[in-house]
């Protein structure tokens, strides 16, 4: 991995890397969104993308994943330039995405969740429900989410493991770049971890992995490359070795902000104890991951 | 001609569904004033009044339907622009009332289903010098809230003449269907009938804007006890389904029942329904029209201050053939 | 007891035989209609011990008369209540259905069957219309389909009076075609010496058919998803829009159904009729499982409600209480049924 904000030569689609974004500007009306961001992720990488909110972080998901168009610079995907006209085009391209919020539907079960779009059917238009029983458990097992039972509504599972399975869903399906929006984001620390492990799996399956968050403890461990946001620009794009987790905290305004935070606690003499333990937090708040 | 307008109902529909209401909406409306005018050659008797007719009918109520007939006949004749309005709510009927108030009409003619909601509104129209005519229910009210006549049937009385008649086939033990829970004149009508029947008479309650379940609430009191033998309904088209279910469990039940139309006048002379006491509708709607035009022009009370009997008429099978045309032309 | 699966990879076997023990009774116990059943059970028995009329065959053949009438339309409004949405318009769809075929034999002198395969694809349209003015606006469908409400009530009794001059259809019994669309629509079948109105079996043949769908097709699959998440279903892939056309559409054809059901039975039809039933519809729905919320419930919990429904409204009439207090009983009745529904679905819910 070299400095990677530097476009490579356009060599034979083997060479390119899977998602390249080069220079990407995007406008709503006269108020911009996102201005000359560039990002790479290949295969078998994890390429995190953080930013606070309102950096633009899912303005540029958006243009990924076929939802939005770029207004300027170039998408490549293979090293051919695309410009989607929605997220089923990006599907076809083995792009997938795997939003936050929109990942399952709580009430049904494991299995029809697994397989909703994408039902395997036989003659007369009947699920071939054994089938997609067996496959969901054992897609789950590989991905490391031994469920006895693929009935279970999904929403007793937690909402790492929920994750999970929309991830093992998009694999299953034949993404080759899996695009997560913050799917950390709503989790505990634990079910966090649990999130990270199959991001780190899916990377060790030869996906390429977009990993937007807005927390450097979880994008530190798992990314290789990182890519901060803030309003709309690039702040900078590095790969691991350029970068510190102590650098990209600080160049994160949410770590930065929990130190402020510290300071003013500090001031006020009652919250003296609290103020260190927020410190030594901002500090090594990554240590639980992995 | 018949079969432009017939063709009509399955095009626009469909049109609806396709497009909206507003083009069928207006398309209907115009032919119905078409109609209404030339119906309209303005006999020159008197100035042209305005009169508004206030009705707690809810909407598609065949009864009400007769007594705007009755009305708009009168109408033609007397040279009188008639205006109708209905809301089953006493508060919302009550502002239709003060609508027409504010249309300065001649004249108003109200029921008085909830007297105490047409209270204060009637006040306003003496007020204003606008004369009420009150038909239908309401009788004993509608003096005291200044109305100047009341063509209506007594409901009891009307129920009487229903127990004697039922009384007359020889039923025994019988029931009366009630087809809207808490109607005043609907239970007035089943106790007038307790009254003169002599023999057993049980309510029972159906809902009326559902039919396989009025059906079926027959069906089941019929099961239930097998010694009923006569059933008396308070509406025509419940009659026809009481023969259904009394077929359907083998029960001799003999059906009687309220209102008129033209499916009745068959069945009583088919002999499926024994007879039907009307309490005349057009009747109502055509004396109160004529009521006001006479107070305008002549000013001539019909009743001497006392409510006007439009009912009960009893028919059977007797007299069926003689009404059989006035029913199938809608006005009986 | 989120908690507990929430455990990040169960690999302790602990967890695993954890779930396997609740999975057997919570397979059982956690279906949508359980709930409804033993409601349901409860009220028969009820009815049993205090009305002496119930227990005949006879009386049986009555009520699932009246349970089918309301079922019918379940069906169609409990598979729409799974995908999210309410049709307040399938009241008075019956009706405008039932007056299309009336009106259109009648008046043109046709074929009573052709007056039926109108109406289909008039009521059909009308549900699409439903669900297209839904999805097009995004507005809730408690507000269009009370719209629609409003305007079919208006349209029935409007368009009813402008032809006949009536505000009720004219009689169609003698037509041609009556006895044979009788026999499909409203005919009584002699089952073991009863006669069972043929909606009876209507009814199940639906209830059977939805229940293959929602749990054998893709497209029951899709219901579920859109009932339950909308935007998660879309991002997917689910063609959420058409799906919810299609559920309307369903409605549409249970109500075009109960319409013929009511030409044919009763040969004429009053425009004012089915005001109010949509109730009664969605209340079957509901004590049968179907969450108001969408994304849960069964055709054959519906089938339960519509059963609950019928058994109560008919077993007042056999137990022959004081009519007066009729309302009051009906709906002590349903109120015991849901919660009894709503007790075994909280135990289930709490049990380990």
């Amino acid at each position: 991995m070299t400095g990677a904000a530097v476009p490579r030569e356009q060599g034979s689609p083997d060479a390119a890397p899977l998602v390249r974004l080069t220079d990407v500007g995007k406008s709503y009306g006269s108020v911009i969104a996102l201005r000359g961001v560039s990002l790479e992720a290949d295969a078998g990488e994890v390429t995190c993308v953080l930013g606070d909110n309102g950096a633009g972080k899912s303005t540029l998901i958006k243009i990924i994943a076929g939802l939005h168009r770029h207004d300027s610079g170039t998408y490549e995907v293979q090293g051919e330039e695309v410009a989607f006209a929605s997220p089923r085009d990006a599907l076809t391209r083995g792009i997938a995405t795997v939003y936050q919020d929109l990942a399952v539907v709580p009430l049904m079960p494991v299995w029809r969740n697994f397989f909703l779009g994408s039902e395997k059917r036989k003659s007369f238009g009947r699920m071939d429900i054994d089938f997609m029983r067996r496959t969901t458990h054992s897609e789950l097992a590989e991905m490391g989410i031994d469920l006895r039972d693929v009935d279970q509504p999904i929403g007793t599972l937690s909402g790492g493991e929920r994750q999970c399975v929309a991830i093992a869903r998009a694999v299953h399906f034949g993404a080759r770049a899996l695009i997560l929006d913050e799917p950390t984001a709503a989790l505990g620390v634990k079910q966090a971890g649990v999130v990270l492990r199959y991001i780190v799996q899916a990377r060790e399956r030869g996906l390429a992995v977009v990993f937007i968050t807005h927390n450097p403890h979880h994008a530190y461990p798992v990314g290789d490359r990182f890519l901060i946001l803030n309003r709309g620009r690039s702040l900078g794009y590095h790969t691991k070795e350029e970068i510190t987790r102590e650098e990209l905290t600080a160049l994160m305004a949410g770590g930065a902000e929990l130190e402020q935070l510290a300071h003013e606690l500090d001031a006020a003499a009652s919250g003296g104890a609290v103020a260190k333990e927020l410190a030594r937090e901002a500090k090594d708040l990554g240590v639980a991951d992995s | 001609m018949r079969g432009a307008v017939l063709r009509r109902p399955s095009t626009s529909l469909a049109v609806l569904a396709a497009a909206g209401v507003l083009a069928l909406g207006a398309c209907s409306s115009s032919g119905g004033k078409k109609a209404e005018e030339s119906a309209n050659p303005a006999p020159g008797a008197g100035p042209r009044l305005k009169i508004a007719m206030v009705t707690h009918s809810g909407p598609g109520d065949t009864f009400w339907d007769i007594v705007q007939k009755g009305a708009k006949a009168a109408a033609a004749k007397d040279n009188v622009q008639f205006l109708y309005s209905a809301d089953p709510d006493g508060g919302k009927q009550a502002q239709l009332v003060q609508a027409a108030i504010d249309q300065k009409v001649d004249g108003i003619i109200v029921t008085l289903a909830k007297p105490d909601a047409m209270k204060d509104v009637l006040a306003r129209a003496t007020a204003a010098k606008i004369p009420v005519v009150s038909i239908n229910s309401g009788a004993n009210d509608s003096a005291k809230l200044g109305a100047v006549a009341h063509f209506g049937q007594d409901e009891s009385i009307a129920g009487e003449a229903a127990g004697t008649e039922l009384a007359k086939i020889g039923a025994k033990k019988a029931l009366c269907v009630i087809h809207e829970q808490g109607n005043v004149g609907l239970e007035d009508r089943c106790a007038g009938a307790k009254k003169t029947f002599g023999g057993d008479l049980q309510n029972l309650f159906v809902q009326g804007t559902n039919m396989p379940q009025v059906k079926s609430s027959i069906t089941a009191k019929l099961q239930a006890d097998k010694g009923i033998d006569g059933i008396l309904t308070l509406g025509a088209p419940f009659a026809a389904t009481a023969v259904d279910s009394a077929k359907e469990v083998g029960s001799k039940a003999k059906v009687g029942t309220f209102d008129m139309n033209k499916d009745l006048i068959a069945s009583i002379k088919a002999g499926d329904i024994w007879f039907a006491v009307d309490q005349q509708p057009y009747l109502q709607g055509y004396g109160a029209v004529d009521e006001l035009w006479l107070l305008k022009n002549n000013g001539n009370v019909i009743g001497g201050g006392r409510p006007v009997l439009t009912g009960p008429a009893i028919v059977t099978k007797d007299n069926a053939g003689a009404l059989e045309a006035f029913a199938n032309r809608g006005t009986r | 007891m989120t908690q507990a699966v929430a455990e990040p990879p169960l690999k302790g076997p602990g967890a695993d035989e954890r779930l396997e023990r609740q999975s057997a009774l919570r397979r059982l116990l956690g279906r949508p209609e359980l709930g409804a059943l033993l409601g349901a059970v409860a009220l028969f028995v009820f009815f049993s011990v205090v009305a002496d009329a119930f227990l005949e065959t006879s009386s049986f053949s009555t009520v699932l008369y009246a349970s089918s009438t309301f079922g019918i339309m379940a069906v169609g409004v409990s598979l729409l209540m799974i995908g999210g949405e309410f049709d307040l318009s399938a009241g008075v769809m019956v009706t405008s259905s039932a007056l299309v075929a009336a009106l259109v034999s009648y008046q043109l002198t046709l074929n009573v069957w052709a007056g039926v395969v109108i109406s289909l694809a008039v009521t059909l349209a009308l549900g699409m219309l439903n669900g297209i003015l839904y999805t097009r606006t995004g507005l809730p469908s408690f507000i269009i389909t009370l719209a629609t409400f409003f305007m079919l009530a208006g349209l029935n009794l409007g368009v009813t009076k402008a032809i006949t001059g009536n505000v009720a259809s004219d009689s169609v019994r003698d037509m041609d075609g009556f006895d044979s669309a009788r026999a499909v629509f409203a005919r009584d079948v002699d089952v073991a010496g009863v006669n069972v109105n043929v909606t009876v079996f209507w009814w199940l043949l639906f209830v059977a058919v939805a229940t293959w769908i929602l749990l054998r097709t893709r497209v029951g699959n899709w219901i579920f998803a859109v009932g339950g998440a909308a935007a998660s279903a879309r991002a997917v892939g689910v063609p959420v829009a058409r799906t919810k056309i299609g559920l309307f559409m369903g409605v549409a054809f249970c109500a075009w159904f109960s319409g013929m059901h009511l030409v044919f039975a009763f040969a004429t039809v009053q425009s004012g009729e089915g005001v109010g039933n949509e109730f009664s519809y969605i209340i079957c729905a509901v004590i049968g499982g179907c969450l108001l919320t969408g994304g849960y419930g069964s055709a054959i919990g519906a089938a339960i409600g519509a059963f609950i429904f019928g058994m109560t409204n008919k077993g007042i009439v056999y137990a022959e209480w004081n009519p007066d207090w009729f309302r009051f009983f009906l709906g002590a009745m349903l109120l015991v049924a849901t919660v009894v529904n709503l007790v075994v679905r909280r135990r289930v819910e709490r049990s380990p």
